[in-house]
């Protein structure tokens, strides 16, 4: 029996150990410098993304603004009298207050935790004002947070106050209007010429007169109070609120003037609602899933709109927003994982070459050491004490590095780094061992020769269908399934499981094609050899043959060609989302600058655009009224499309000389009506409900509604999903002349002839938004993942040249120098030695790129980086061909730099020594 | 056999250091070698056959000492000489045969024959002769991986005698075959020698190579044997 067989522990030789680390400490080092560098960057990479994933949750929620508050209301009790009448209710305000309080108990506290205190707001209906020809109407509203409404300092007048003192007061139905008093904010009773005292002509939505005043007009004491969001009307006249060309105007009720806007309207026209607006603070990656939920719970457990009771009726777009964000966020984890599960790939293959270099140094003692008698337990566990102490430390190194960047690390992406830096250098190293006590002569029955080719063959096979399979499936998977975690409520938001193997497809994908190559290159080889042979020229072919003779070395050839293709698949991923995002500004603002125009300016916006137009650097100006949420119906269908009127031929000029996508359609705008009086339109929606030859109908409110005819698909239009276009002049003959309220400009001189333009108008500039898009946090963080996994590839391939370069040396200096023992001058073999090395390189310089652009159109589709870049579609693949020009002349140089570093180092070796160490 | 050295060493001394340590691996050693001759060169590991080997075809160069080949003094060769010296005069056959695996037994052979420019007929007309010659000629397509390893030492032969050297110098040619295979290298080494008029210095420790040699030099820690270095070998056996 053998000894070590008998043996508990392996025999340790410490003095062996030590004398080999000290030997090798270079290539020691190195590995762990590697192991460090990407243990670092796999540890910190997720403990980023996931504070950039917190970011994104509240930035999502801020983006989103009033949609995503939590809103809850409740129906009144009625307030029929004993006598046949309704009953004033002078505490109507406390029982607002009780309201806002039920509401607040009703959300849990994880969920009120994370939303603000609520404001209680209480609307009365869309009233008419009646004087006037342009279409205005008027909404009263009472606000109350916990500590009372916003504050309002009074210029004129006072705060409204009750009709009556009495405590019970019972006015009939069918009377006359029970009176109200309201506060007009100083803009909406400039704009409505109003004073202290005046009656506010309104009707109600059957015709009845009001009985409205004003009993103050105030000021806001803070406008950015966020209770002046739920009601603007308060504020300032909102244009567009209740159709194309209105103007709602706003009275501030208050406790008092409460129970009188009660009866001022009838039993159903009050309505109550309580709103949370979300803290975006308290918001995080992990706690977003649970409170998406609770929502929801809210919103499936609320009483039916239909019941006529006190019960909360919940409302909110928190859920689908977070849900949104969460979509978005594990968009760009699976990306990040995609990126770091190659880099892990690139990294393990480079440290297997780094063992296989460290294990022909050591092979001679290795070998002497078995001829002695070490027994290969012995000897594997010698090299694993050393492999694990370079590779865990290195590690550690790393992962505490990458606590001091971002704390929360993740260890897990360390673990294949570690194992491979701890496993490879001691398999490789007792195989070597193991080899050495083998007979190695060549068997000289042909058979046996046959034989062992054909098992080597086998092998080879095996390891390449350990790859193939698990690529295919894992791009079936891609493609099937995609990349997104199959999202339920309560998910934890994890990368689950079954996404490892999409996950893995990148990696895979890359590893095939070097495969591939790994077949191919040796074909190639042996036809220059061919025709190397045909030349008269000796160093053709002994350069060839040397190509020939390494061209079946895989472990070179994965690490150059893997590296290459994955850095390139960073950098066309970081290109695509770059200019994904560019496109993605171009939509949003539709030019190089737009201004929406306010409500007071809008008579003004033929002048501006023709200011704007004369202004330096100006190339086009196009005017438009932009509508959201327009009322729209088809024959049954309510529908609320952006709406735009602009002048069709204006506007396809503006399409046809921007990044914009062109829309040959608009010029049917101009064409003749499909039909007698109906005006042509374009549309589009995102559920499909409307196409080519939907009939739709403009309502108006004084007049009939305008009918429109679809002839073709619309544009998007900043970014809006449902859109209707209409030519401005078309519409204009239909009877409603176009009010322009947004005005797109381009031009290098867009933004300062925009910033001057002197009107009351927001100014949004594409620099500004793609600045503002770029900086979003999860955008920011794979963009920086995806260019420093793109530099750690291209490190890890020149580095991976590196090692081949030095992995191969003995073997190839042995080789030239039984070449110059036959007479092959000194200077020549410098070139034999660059025909060994160039072809893998060449053709990871060449290929790999073009791996990495094949992948990249596999799998970006799948990655779903819309979501990141906030456009419609996919964005297109682009190749940023300068930058993976770059990464194989970088490859190509490195490898030109490593021939003549190499000769001239080899050079000051004595033929004598060389030829006696290859012995 | 000619009366004339082909190769005259004089006096040549090798150290080698290792740390703090010197190794004198030559100590003066002198003697010639007539041109066509077969000589063993004798002696334990570590004698210092090999670097007397080296020193010889220019591979190491001496510390103090001459080695003179065909008259052109090795020793004081820039490498472009010793290459030219390598091409035209001396050639090698080593232990491990040394062959290039991707070319067929016949291209090997024609390695030096590319080197120094030989016309292609020229040079298929020499290999083929060559192969011919150690009785490999089916096997010319073969590559090496292919060839049982006395075949690829009887390739390394052939190569080496393919730019018809002046002196050809084997270390340990037999050194990776068993017994009856390393006898008929060098029994065929021994005919071509003759055949061709190459002189041998061989290097070996095996009794029965030593017997096929027309002169026995032995070497003990970097010194001749004084009695060997003039002396000729045993009756060589028959064994072709």
């Amino acid at each position: 029996m053998k000894r070590w067989l008998t043996r508990r522990w392996p025999a340790l030789h410490w003095p062996s150990i030590r004398g080999r680390g000290r030997t090798d400490a270079g290539p020691l080092l190195l590995t762990a410098a590697v192991i460090a560098a990407v243990a670092l960057l796999a540890g910190a990479a997720p403990a980023l993304l996931r504070a950039a994933a917190d970011d994104a949750v509240q930035d999502t929620v801020r983006r989103a603004g009033q949609d995503s508050n939590v809103s809850a209301h409740a129906d009144w009790e009625r307030d029929d009298g004993p006598t046949g009448g309704r009953v004033r209710a002078p505490r109507l305000a406390g029982n607002v207050d009780d309201f806002r309080a039920r509401a607040t108990y009703a959300l849990g506290p994880d969920l009120d935790a994370a939303l603000l205190p609520p404001v209680a707001v209480v609307n009365g209906p869309i009233l008419s004002i009646t004087d006037g020809t342009a279409p205005r109407t008027f909404q009263f509203t009472y606000l109350a947070g916990d500590l009372g409404g916003p504050a309002v300092t009074w210029i004129a007048g006072n705060a409204p106050g009750p009709t009556v003192t009495g405590e019970y007061v019972e006015t009939p139905y069918g009377g006359p209007p029970w009176p109200v008093q309201v506060g007009l904010s100083e803009a909406d009773a400039t704009a409505l010429q109003l004073a202290p005292g005046d009656r506010i002509p309104l009707s109600d939505g059957r015709g009845r007169d009001m009985d409205v005043r004003v009993s103050g007009i105030y000021r806001p004491a803070d406008t950015a109070d966020p209770a002046w969001r739920l009601a603007l009307s308060l504020l300032r006249p909102v244009p567009g609120a209740d159709g194309v060309g209105t103007t709602r105007f706003g009275g501030l009720l208050s406790r008092e003037s409460l129970p009188d806007a009660r009866l001022a309207v009838d039993q159903d026209q009050l309505r109550r609602t309580v709103h949370f607006a979300p803290e975006p603070d308290a918001l995080t990656w992990d706690t977003a899933g649970a409170l998406a939920s609770r929502v929801v719970k809210l919103k499936a457990t609320s009483g039916s709109s239909a019941d006529r009771d006190e019960s909360l009726k919940w409302e909110s777009q928190l859920d689908t927003a977070l849900r949104d964000a969460r979509t978005r966020i594990s968009a760009v984890l699976t990306q990040a994982a995609v990126l770091l599960t190659g880099v892990l790939t690139a990294t393990v293959l480079v440290l297997l070459l780094a063992a296989e270099l460290l294990v022909r140094r050591r092979t001679p003692a290795l070998s002497a050491a078995r001829q002695r008698g070490a027994a290969l337990p012995d000897l594997g566990a010698e090299l694993l004490i050393e492999s694990a102490v370079v590779s865990l430390s290195a590690a550690a190194v790393g992962l505490a590095l990458a606590r001091a960047a971002a704390p929360g690390i993740s260890w897990i992406g360390a673990v294949p780094v570690v194992l491979a830096g701890a496993v490879a250098g001691p398999a490789f190293g007792t195989l070597a061992a193991a080899r050495a006590s083998r007979d190695r002569r060549q068997p000289a029955n042909p058979a046996a020769r046959r034989w062992i080719r054909a098992t080597g063959r086998l092998r080879r096979a095996a390891v390449e269908a350990a790859v193939l399979i698990p690529a295919v499936a894992a791009f079936g998977a891609l493609h099937q399934r995609g990349l997104l975690p199959v999202a339920s409520d309560g998910d934890t938001g994890e990368l689950s499981g079954d996404l490892v193997l999409p996950i893995s497809a990148l990696a895979l994908g890359a590893l095939v094609g070097a495969l591939v190559l790994l077949r191919l290159l040796p074909l190639g080889a042996r036809f220059a050899l061919r025709q190397a042979l045909r030349s008269r020229r000796p160093l053709a072919v002994f350069g060839a043959a040397r190509a020939a003779t390494t061209a079946g070395r895989a472990l070179p050839l994965l690490v150059l060609v893997s590296t290459m293709a994955l850095a390139s698949f960073a950098l066309i991923l970081g290109a695509t989302v770059t200019r994904g995002l560019a496109d993605g500004a171009w939509s949003t603002v539709g030019a190089d600058a737009r201004l929406d125009v306010g409500a007071d300016a809008e008579a003004a916006t033929p002048a501006l655009a023709d200011r704007i137009a004369a202004a330096p650097g100006v190339r086009q100006v196009v005017v438009a009224q932009v509508t959201d949420s327009a009322r729209v119906f088809t024959e049954s269908t309510p529908l609320t499309p952006r709406l735009v009127v602009v002048d069709a031929d204006a506007f396809q000029r503006l399409l046809a000389t921007t990044p914009l996508p062109n829309a040959p359609a608009l010029a049917r705008l101009t064409a003749p009506g499909p039909g007698p009086g109906d005006v042509p339109a374009l549309v589009r929606s995102s559920d499909g409900v409307l196409g080519t030859g939907t009939r739709l109908q403009l309502t108006r409110d004084d007049a009939p509604a305008i009918r429109l005819t679809a002839v073709g698909t619309a544009p998007s239009v900043g970014g809006a999903d449902d859109v209707v276009i209409v030519d401005a002049a078309a519409l204009a003959d239909a009877g409603l002349p176009a009010v322009p309220n947004t005005v797109w400009v381009t031009g290098p001189g867009a933004a300062r002839a925009v910033s001057n333009s002197g009107v009351a108008a927001d100014v949004v500039l594409r620099a500004d938004v793609l600045r503002a898009q770029r900086a979003t946090p999860l955008t920011t963080g794979l963009l920086r993942l995806a260019w420093t996994a793109a530099a750690v590839l291209l490190a890890l391939g020149l580095l991976g040249l590196t090692l081949a370069a030095a992995a191969g040396a003995s073997e190839r200096w042995q080789t030239l120098t039984r070449l110059r023992t036959l007479g092959l001058r000194p200077r020549d073999a410098r070139w034999v030695a660059a025909g060994e090395l160039l072809p893998p390189v060449v053709v990871a310089a060449v290929c790999g790129p073009l791996l990495g652009v094949l992948l990249a159109r596999l799998m970006l589709g799948p990655l779903d980086l819309r979501l990141l870049t906030g456009q419609a579609a996919d964005p297109g693949v682009v190749l940023p061909w300068w930058l993976l020009g770059l990464v194989s002349v970088a490859l190509l140089a490195a490898a030109a730099t490593v021939v003549p570093v190499e000769s001239a180092l080899r050079r000051r070796d004595r033929l004598s020594e060389v030829l006696r160490a290859g012995e | 056999m000619s009366g004339e050295p082909l190769l005259r060493v004089r006096g040549v001394h090798r150290r080698f250091r290792t740390g703090p340590t010197v190794v004198h691996a030559l100590r003066g050693v002198s003697f010639d070698v007539a041109a066509g001759s077969m000589v063993a060169l004798v002696g334990r590991s570590g004698s210092g056959k090999t670097t007397l080997l080296n020193i010889i075809g220019g591979l190491d160069r001496p510390d103090a000492g001459t080695v003179h080949v065909d008259g052109t003094d090795v020793t004081a060769l820039d490498e472009d000489g010793l290459s030219r010296l390598r091409r035209e005069k001396v050639s090698y056959v080593f232990q491990s045969f040394g062959l290039i695996p991707v070319l067929s037994a016949a291209e090997n052979v024609a390695a030096p024959l590319r080197l120094a420019r030989v016309a292609p007929a020229e040079r298929e007309r020499r290999v083929e002769l060559l192969l011919e010659l150690i009785g490999l000629a089916d096997h010319a397509r073969q590559r090496p991986t292919e060839l049982s390893g006395g075949q690829q030492q009887r390739v390394a032969i052939a190569r080496a005698l393919a730019a018809s050297p002046q002196l050809l110098l084997a270390d340990e040619p037999t050194g990776q075959l068993d017994a009856e295979t390393g006898l008929s290298v060098m029994a065929l080494l021994r005919g071509i020698a003759e055949a061709e008029g190459v002189t041998v210095v061989v290097s070996t420790h095996d009794a029965v190579m030593m017997a096929l040699a027309d002169r026995v030099i032995r070497i003990h820690d970097g010194h001749l044997d004084e009695q060997s270095a003039g002396q000729p070998s045993a009756p060589v056996p028959d064994v072709r």
